[in-house]
């Protein structure tokens, strides 16, 4: 037997232990968190963003089955939205609250920009003209200096505030993170499972098929961009907010692969898989503290190693949070 | 005035010619796999590195190397790039022949991220200053400046093309190699060694590139790990608008971008008034690449492929 | 309500595969489209579901204009296929695959199926009963929560068919629903299209086998090298001389080959069998 099959046929009788590990680290990790230096903290909360960052693109690489190469010029919209409206820089200082609306709206807005030229391309093209899109907005943003700062970026960004209560430790940037990432954790699971999302289900498996079967394949994806863009752009807002400074050099191509690969890797269209890969992502680095370097070399050849052996990822599609309570109480 | 159009025609021909050089891995790739090689960038860049550490071991004073200790690490760091290319294929993409299509793709960024970072870990991420190849004479035509290395990476470029060229279309191997890029099933069943033909290709892709990469780094006096990714992106967009999967598209396609680099970079300060500068040439190709894939597809001299034949089942 | 086409024409730069076909079908009745290999006929049907761009003549149902709209718009115009190579959705669940026809009509609803629990169970379990009275009609209950790729051959022709059920189609076009089914698992689709006549439905089955075709069909059309060579009953078909020569060849033709073949087996010295 295949590798492959070997390793998918190791699922079943383990998945009950798998469970309660996953979720007894979750509680751990969560009820420690408070207790750990900034430091530590910081490191979760980067961990928090990127599982963000892997929800909002998940629903475009793993629902819609479409492969999106520039996300990361969403997250840009929402930091620099942030940064312009909560900074010195134009002179605003919105209330938090308001710009994560608006730059949720303007995220929304800029995946339908993209998505309407780009959707009907076939899978590779697609793949590359949204590489170009993302290059595109890092260039421009790294040449506005008037308005972006350019290279320099923009410093001094507000702390975030929300009835009163301020936002600026690590610890309380981390309760934020926690609470939106359960909320649109939340929200994406039961979109998948709604009607749209068993739309995209069969644009992912043929296209033509659910075209045939009455389903506006070019609004669904649309649909599909704008919700990841959404949350590309909160994911960004948070950041800035954290940071309290952004600049390009957080908006590269690079940091897009990242965000596939952290999908590809921990599992496509799986939330939990998208915990697993940005845990590879994040915490490895930390706990091999000197091989950090190797970090992203490391990730490289477990990209290769994990497309050639088990294309869906470290955590099947199929292994969602429904299995793991089911895994808990046996139901 | 004609002495400044001969010097930006000869900048545009000279890095038309390294576009090309790396234009041809990609559209030969995609030709015979049906496959976007994101790592091929990086072949351009080993062959930077390559020659440089070839250099170094050969004779320890990179600056006092005579021509043919040059012109033997030339060759010797292509080879090796060459045979890097066909080992990357053995482990990372030949597995995935008979994948989902956009498998094969998203290895290459795996392989591209890889070597990058490899680079980066053994050699330092900082840029290294690179050794001239060839000698930097001025001339001054009409009244405009041309230098002899930009003369010397024209020949070096069209050698290997005209090589290619002739590989392809009038040898044993060329045919093969067109074969198993018409159909891979049907050139299986005639027998033929079609992993030898893949082999060939991801042999003289790669062994192209690094030698735009030496050439380009030469021009240029410096080299980074990170030299190939945009290059490899201007150097796709290229065979792109050539029509991927055609050879004399790509070499097409490389000249007309480089030409339209080099003439919007010069009038675009002008016609926007200098709000738009320089530092835009590169949208210029990204926006070259975008409006082909949007408007035409097929670029240039590729072939349309109708509605009707494209299937569409999952992507990956 | 019937579907028509007119003056029919499709073009593949000097290959004429459809020529100046006009038909007319009418519900309540089966139409079959027979003819050779190449002859146009899954070629029709394409155009009729807009898989394929028509290059002169028109299709209207009801009147309505079909060829300018696009696949979607058309499969919501109440014309639902199944396809000659069965192009069910895989990866989901037989259920699965009849409830998403119901995207159309509900995706509207989507926020609200997010945001409120209770909503969504609702139309879920609605949606739910649905697929499965469909699935009982098709003895196919027992694979509903199955993934449409692991069914048997037999029963994923089923499936495609009753997923193209599920919107009440106007217009269901099957395209060799019976290729690659034994004998027994053909009649048992003979005996489930025929229940499928409605007064409401134009069924059309492009189809090779012959006694499906002459048992199940009330018209059948006869395609040939992209022309419409004959319409009638099962019959009138059989009757027809303009048929048998398309397919077999003259009476002439006829005795022409036996003797040939007889020729070649005294050659070889191989002797006939004797029929008994």
């Amino acid at each position: 037997m295949s590798v492959t099959g070997t390793l998918y046929q190791a699922r079943p009788r383990s998945s009950r232990v798998l469970s309660f590990l996953l979720l007894g680290l979750a509680v751990a990790l969560i009820a420690a968190t408070p207790f750990l230096p900034n430091y530590h903290v910081r490191v979760i909360n980067s961990l928090l963003i990127y599982i963000l960052l892997g929800i909002g693109l998940n629903i475009v690489i793993g629902y819609a089955g479409l492969l999106d190469l520039g996300f990361v010029a969403f997250y840009a919209v929402g930091a620099y939205s942030y940064a312009l409206l909560a900074s010195p820089q134009l002179g605003l200082h919105l209330p938090f609250l308001l710009i994560l609306a608006v730059a949720a709206m303007l995220g929304a807005l800029t995946g339908i920009l993209l998505g309407i030229p780009v959707l009907r391309l076939r899978g590779d093209y697609l793949a590359i003209v949204t590489l170009g899109f993302g290059e595109i907005i890092r260039i421009i943003v790294n040449n506005l200096d008037w308005l972006t700062g350019g290279p320099k970026g923009i410093a001094r960004l507000d702390k975030a505030s929300f009835a009163g209560i301020e936002m600026a430790r690590p610890i309380e940037i981390f309760w934020l993170l926690l609470v939106t990432v359960v909320v649109v954790g939340t929200v994406v699971w039961r979109l998948e499972r709604s009607i749209l999302g068993k739309g995209w289900a069969a644009i992912r498996e043929d296209q033509d098929a659910a075209r045939g079967i009455g389903i506006n394949t070019t609004n669904a994806k649309l649909a599909a961009f704008a919700t990841s863009a959404t949350i590309g752009s909160i994911a960004g807002v948070i950041f800035a907010a954290s940071q309290r400074f952004v600049s390009p050099e957080s908006f590269t191509l690079q940091e897009s692969i990242l965000i596939v690969l952290v999908i590809v890797i921990g599992g496509i269209g799986n939330i939990l898989g998208i915990v697993v890969g940005a845990a590879i992502l994040i915490l490895l680095p930390e706990v091999l503290r000197q091989f950090a370097e190797w970090r992203i070399l490391f990730l490289g050849l477990l990209m290769i190693f994990l497309i050639i052996v088990r294309p869906g990822g470290i955590v099947p599609r199929s292994f969602g949070p429904d299995k793991l309570i089911r895994g808990l109480f046996g139901k | 005035m004609l002495g400044y159009l001969i010097q930006q025609t000869v900048n545009a021909l000279t890095i038309g010619a390294i576009y090309a050089l790396i234009a041809l891995g990609y559209t030969m790739v995609y030709g015979v796999l049906r496959m976007i090689n994101f790592a091929h960038g990086e072949m351009f860049m080993l062959g930077a590195y390559a020659a440089f550490f070839l250099l170094a071991m050969s004779i320890g004073d990179i600056g006092g190397a005579g021509a043919i200790v040059l012109t033997a690490v030339f060759f010797a760091g292509v080879l090796l790039v060459g045979l890097v290319g066909v080992g990357i294929e053995r482990v990372a993409y030949k597995p995935l022949r008979n994948s989902s299509r956009l498998a094969p793709m998203l290895s290459s960024l795996g392989v591209s991220l890889t070597l990058v970072t490899g680079v980066q870990i053994l050699a330092g991420p900082q840029p290294i200053g690179f050794p001239s190849f060839f000698p930097t004479t001025r001339y001054e035509v009409l009244g405009g400046s041309i230098t002899s290395m930009q003369i010397d990476i024209l020949i070096a470029a069209f050698v290997l093309m005209f090589g290619l060229s002739f590989l392809v279309n009038r040898s044993r191997i060329g045919v093969i190699v067109r074969a198993v890029s018409e159909s891979r099933p049907t050139a299986q069943l005639l027998g033929i060694n079609v992993n030898g033909a893949i082999s060939m290709v991801f042999f003289a892709g790669p062994l192209l590139g690094a030698a735009g990469g030496i050439l380009y780094a030469s021009y240029y006096g410096i080299m980074s790990p990170t030299m190939g990714t945009v290059v490899g992106l201007k150097a796709f967009t290229a065979a792109i608008l050539g029509g991927i999967g055609s050879i004399p598209g790509a070499m097409l396609g490389a000249f007309i971008l480089a030409f339209v680099e080099v003439a919007g970079t010069a009038l675009l300060p002008i016609l926007t008034n200098g709000v738009l500068g320089t530092e835009y040439r590169d949208v210029l190709a990204f926006a070259i690449l975008i409006l082909v894939l949007l408007v035409r597809p097929a670029g240039i001299l590729g072939e349309t492929v109708s509605e009707e034949s494209i299937v569409y089942k999952r992507e990956f | 309500m019937t579907l028509a086409f007119q003056n029919l024409r499709k073009q593949y730069g000097d290959v004429v595969a459809i020529d100046d076909v006009s038909a007319n079908f009418a519900p309540g009745m089966i139409h079959g489209i027979i003819g050779p290999n190449g002859a146009g006929k899954s070629t029709l049907i394409n155009m009729t579901a807009g898989s394929y761009t028509v290059s002169g003549g028109s299709i209207s149902l009801d009147g309505k204009r079909l060829v300018r709209l696009k696949k979607y718009e058309i499969a919501n115009s109440g014309v639902s296929r199944t396809y000659q190579n069965i192009r069910l959705f895989d990866q989901m669940t037989a259920l699965e695959n009849l409830e998403v026809c119901f995207y159309p009509r509900e995706v509207a609803g989507t926020l609200k199926e997010v945001l409120w629990p209770p909503y969504a169970s609702a139309r879920h379990a609605r949606r739910r009963e649905k697929c499965l009275e469909i699935l009982r009609f098709f003895d196919l209950q027992g694979y509903a929560d199955a993934e449409a790729g692991s069914l048997p051959y037999g029963r994923q022709r089923m499936l495609e068919i009753a997923r193209a059920l599920v919107c009440n189609p106007r217009v269901l076009l099957l395209d060799e629903p019976a290729a690659g089914l034994n004998h027994h698992e053909t009649t048992e689709l003979t005996a489930k299209l025929a229940a499928l006549r409605s007064p409401e439905r134009v069924m059309i089955v492009v189809e090779h086998d012959m006694d499906l075709v002459m048992t199940l069909c009330d018209n059948i059309i006869v395609m040939h090298h992209g022309k419409l060579l004959f319409h009638g009953t099962p019959a009138e078909v059989q009757a027809s001389s303009d048929v048998q020569l398309a397919y077999l060849g003259t009476a002439n033709d006829i005795d022409d080959i036996r003797a040939a073949a007889q020729d070649r087996r005294a050659q070889l010295g191989i002797r006939a069998r004797r029929r008994s």
